[in-house]
């Protein structure tokens, strides 16, 4: 216990001011890296000595590099949304994102992908888009009618209605036209099967403005975490920050819906993770998710690749493999610490 | 050091009057605490002055209307104390009372060296600075009360709103947390309005009361004039006696009706 | 607005609801993530010899009770019994046909909104036919049975003989007999003639047959892939035996291989063709591409085992033959 008042001031200065878990970032990028290289060296055609460059570029690169983005976007925008509405079981598609999109490809696929081949734009990725955005936004009609401005709870609720609803949709369109069934389900299985570098540069632009957007709001999500009332009497402008968190988060997670499917658990699994080891802070939380997401993906996607070389295992039967137990496992330790 | 003026101020919840015609300036530097039955208003009139209700009528800082100004600027001006606040488990000391700075803060921005001087600096001087780096899971209920007022005088803002600061507390934090408000209400010169239950307490600790009935102010003025006998069993409903110390202290003493 | 609103989200819960009561319960899985993890099979469309999920018997059954009378009105629900019917004569004895069969034009003049994927008896029924035909897939022989309708099952085939045997049956059921016989006759030369047609080849040429954009393929234990077999063609999905016979294969592997032909029977139902197929990136370096061995199939003429079949194995045999000019030269 220092006596001299000037000196213990230093001293808390000095405590306060020192970001504990500095290396947290340096460390998930050497991860990534790890995670990059090793996506680039396996593959059904061979390890990078022997492999054809012209496969790794054309199919093998572009998907590593997709399912990175895709990985990182699924991941912030989980740990997004759930700084938002305050629940740390919060996935990105709660709002309807999912469902909205899946009914959109379900769509197209029932026109018929024959008829839309000569299109001008592939009409899959961006029927998938539109139908998550409109979910997303039916779910905000709804939920604000009922008075959702005052907690997330009503939101919720009403994304959980609408995702019922285009759920309902998409069963009826099946129903209609059952040969497309195993088209929709391996879509909806989420795949980087056909990842090539046209889809990279479909996605990039989205990606990029929704993490920038997140990132610059994660200090108001640390507000968030006192509660609605005491963030507006701290000056926060509350339904502002959770309407633009919600936008860039749905628009991100529209984006690469779109092109990869829906792939499950990232969403949860990883800001979970990243929270275990480096605190609830959503100011380091963002960011690792971010790139800590991308890794897991890149990672995830190896034994899809390989596990049944040279056959596919689809990416949303690998992450549900290693997600559901990952998330007892949370739900045990969290039951047991913090009650 | 600043004065708080309402005009005619008016709250509704639905169709529900909670507060209606409150009228009254707080002087500079005054402590006015506001007492009353549940449901008298008490509430509502230290939400409505942290911007969290809609409210009718004015309330004026130094005579200028808060509804007038940001958010931001409002947080710069008014510090609001709830009655059960959050307390993430996982925050840290330090990290919480950095949220009072959140309205010195940029939108896209981050907080300065001086923010961090200002925490460490509040953090000391409440003798909080061993709870810098720990989780408020580990801090106990006096040690966390002390924090939520930490975060207030973070906040740097004239005026100081404290809604039940002494409900969940025993005998000795209760006194620990008021001695506290008032060190610091004559350090920095803030104007102080509270709500509070314990008649004795409130009496004892701040300048002026206003006694809340219905949404409307019965009685207002020093603890003696408004902590009497009669006046406490009209709107309380209670049966009491009320002593007077030497030192001019009021003590409200309920008395049994049974035999 | 605020009314707006309001009548806009009341809407929607009662849409909900009422889509709520129509809801199977493996439709609400389709969307589902984690439900769906388990449910990775795809699901039984029309493909010869599915081998996994084809009854026990190798032969399709016989019609349920000896047909003494001639069957006059015959309501068919499998598009490949459809196509035999007509080519053994018997079409004028169809009075109607499943929304699938397409073939020929005098069939699909026939079609109705029935379904052979969810039959609907009461709408059989009301056709009063004394004849169903369908593939054993569902169990509509169990309700067919209870309103003592005749019914055939005309299964998946699994080899040629089960296609010249299901031939035989329908014309015993039809009293086409004799125009069965030549049918059956008529295919089994063409076939021959075609397999003659290619000489054999030191190295097997690759191939790869094409089910649907995300690169799902057939093995050789299925029906069509023992119609490549009989040219000694290497089935490149071979390699992924051990896990379906209708495995997905990965871009990499499949630019890797380089097969020889590439066998398209994604063209009806999603539009791929040469030039898409070409545009690909990196399957430019494939042999097939390069050397205009990507050949477009009819979707159904590759997954139906009727007449058709014929057209299949020339068509086969015509590519295998272009495209050893092509290497050889």
């Amino acid at each position: 216990m220092l006596a001299d008042p000037l000196a213990r001031t230093a001293t808390t200065a000095r405590s306060v001011a020192a970001r504990p878990g500095r290396w947290w970032l340096p460390a998930s990028l050497v991860l990534l890296a790890v995670a990059l290289f090793l996506g680039v060296m396996v593959g059904p055609a061979g390890n990078w000595g022997s492999a054809d460059w012209n496969i790794i570029w054309n199919v093998r690169l572009p998907r590593v590099v997709l399912a990175g983005i895709v990985g990182a976007t699924l991941s912030l925008s989980g740990a997004s949304y759930q700084g938002v509405f305050r629940n740390p079981l919060v996935d990105p598609y709660l709002l309807g994102v999912a469902a909205g999109a899946g009914l959109g490809a379900t769509i197209v696929f029932a026109v018929g992908r024959a008829s839309t081949t000569t299109w001008l734009i592939d009409p899959l990725p961006l029927a998938a888009f539109i139908g998550g955005l409109l979910a997303v936004l039916l779910t905000y009609l709804v939920g604000a009618s009922f008075g959702a401005n005052r907690n997330g709870v009503t939101l919720v609720l009403a994304g959980v209605a609408v995702t019922s609803l285009a759920t309902a949709i998409q069963a009826f369109v099946l129903q209609r036209n059952t040969e497309v069934i195993r088209e929709v389900y391996s879509w909806i299985l989420g795949r980087l099967t056909l990842a090539n570098w046209g889809d990279v540069r479909l996605v990039l632009p989205y990606v990029v403005v929704s993490s920038a957007v997140l990132l610059l709001h994660r200090r108001h999500l640390d507000v968030l975490r006192v509660g609605d009332d005491e963030a507006i009497s701290l000056g926060t402008q509350v339904t502002r920050v959770r309407l633009v968190v919600v936008i860039a988060a749905t628009m991100g997670t529209a984006a690469v819906v779109s092109v990869s499917g829906l792939i499950g658990f990232v969403g949860i699994v990883v800001p979970h993770a990243v929270r275990l080891l480096a605190g609830a802070s959503y100011r380091r939380l963002l960011p690792l998710s971010l790139v800590v997401g991308a890794a897991f993906l890149i990672l995830a996607d190896i034994p899809g690749r390989v596990l049944q070389d040279p056959a596919e295992t689809p990416i949303g039967v690998v992450t549900a493999f290693f997600g559901a137990p990952f998330f007892i496992l949370v739900l045990r330790t969290r039951g047991r610490s913090l009650g | 050091m600043s004065s708080l003026a309402f005009v005619d101020l008016s709250v509704r919840y639905g169709r529900r009057d909670a507060i209606a015609g409150f009228t009254d300036t707080v002087r500079p530097g005054e402590w006015l605490c506001l007492i009353g039955p549940n449901g008298a208003g008490k509430s509502s009139i230290l939400r409505a002055t942290a911007g969290l209700v809609p409210h009718g009528g004015r309330i004026e800082v130094d005579g200028s209307p808060l509804s007038l100004r940001s958010s931001r600027r409002r947080a710069e001006l008014v510090a609001y104390v709830p009655q059960s606040p959050n307390l993430p488990d996982d925050m840290t000391g330090a990290e919480y009372v950095l949220l009072g700075r959140n309205p010195y803060i940029g939108y896209f921005g981050v907080e300065s060296q001086h923010d961090l001087a200002m925490v460490a600096s509040v953090l000391d001087r409440l003798d909080l600075a061993d709870f810098a780096r720990r989780p408020l899971g580990t801090m106990s209920g006096g040690e966390r009360q002390r924090l939520v007022i930490a975060r207030a005088i973070a906040q740097e803002a004239p005026i100081l709103l404290l809604d039940e600061p002494t409900s969940a507390l025993d005998i000795g934090h209760q006194q620990q947390a008021l001695e506290l408000v008032d060190r610091l209400r004559r350090e920095h010169g803030l104007t102080v309005v509270s709500a509070m239950h314990d008649l004795t307490l409130a009496g004892l600790y701040a300048d002026r009361l206003a006694l809340l009935h219905q949404g409307h102010v019965v009685a207002t003025g020093p603890a003696a004039s408004v902590l009497r006998p009669e006046t406490l069993s009209e709107f309380y409903g209670v049966s009491v006696s009320v002593h007077h110390e030497d030192d001019g202290t009021v003590v409200v003493v309920p008395r049994r009706t049974s035999a | 607005m605020k009314q707006f609103r309001r009548v806009l989200a009341l809407a929607t819960v009662s849409l909900v609801a009422l889509a709520a009561c129509g809801d199977d319960a493996e439709e609400t899985t389709a969307t589902d993530p984690a439900a769906t993890a388990t449910t990775a099979a795809p699901a039984a469309t029309e493909e010869p010899a599915d081998a996994t999920t084809a009854p026990a018997a190798t032969e399709p059954a016989a019609p349920d009770e000896p047909v003494g009378d001639v069957a006059q009105a015959i309501v068919s629900l499998s598009p490949t019994a459809t196509e035999i019917l007509f080519a053994i004569g018997a079409g004028d004895q169809v009075i109607a046909v499943d929304d699938q069969s397409n073939y020929p034009a005098e069939a699909a003049a026939k079609a109705s909104a029935l379904s052979g994927y969810e039959p609907n008896v009461e709408a059989i029924a009301a056709y009063e036919p004394d004849l169903v035909l369908h593939d054993g897939t569902t169990d509509l022989a169990t309700s067919l049975d209870t309103l003592g309708i005749s019914d055939w099952v005309g299964a998946a085939a699994l080899s040629f003989d089960d296609i010249y045997v299901q031939i035989e049956q329908l014309g015993a059921a039809t009293g086409h007999v004799a125009e069965a016989a030549e049918l059956v006759a008529n295919m089994q030369a063409d076939i021959a003639d075609a397999v003659a047609s290619v000489p054999a080849l030191e190295t097997p040429l690759a191939f790869y047959h094409e089910l649907d954009p995300t690169f799902y393929s057939v093995t050789s234990n299925t029906f069509i892939g023992q119609v490549y077999g009989l040219f000694g063609l290497r089935n490149v999905a071979d390699t992924a035996e051990g896990t379906s016979d209708y495995p997905q294969l990965s871009a990499e592997f499949l630019i890797s291989q380089s097969p020889d032909l590439i066998f398209l029977a994604d063209t009806k139902c999603c539009g791929e063709t040469v030039e898409t197929v070409a545009a690909r990136p990196g399957w430019d370096a494939i042999s097939a591409v390069a050397n205009g061995g990507v050949v477009a199939l009819d979707d159904d003429v590759a997954s139906r085992w009727g007449p058709r079949v014929v057209e299949l194995v020339q068509t086969i045999a015509d590519s295998v033959n272009a495209v050893a000019t092509v290497t050889a030269g």
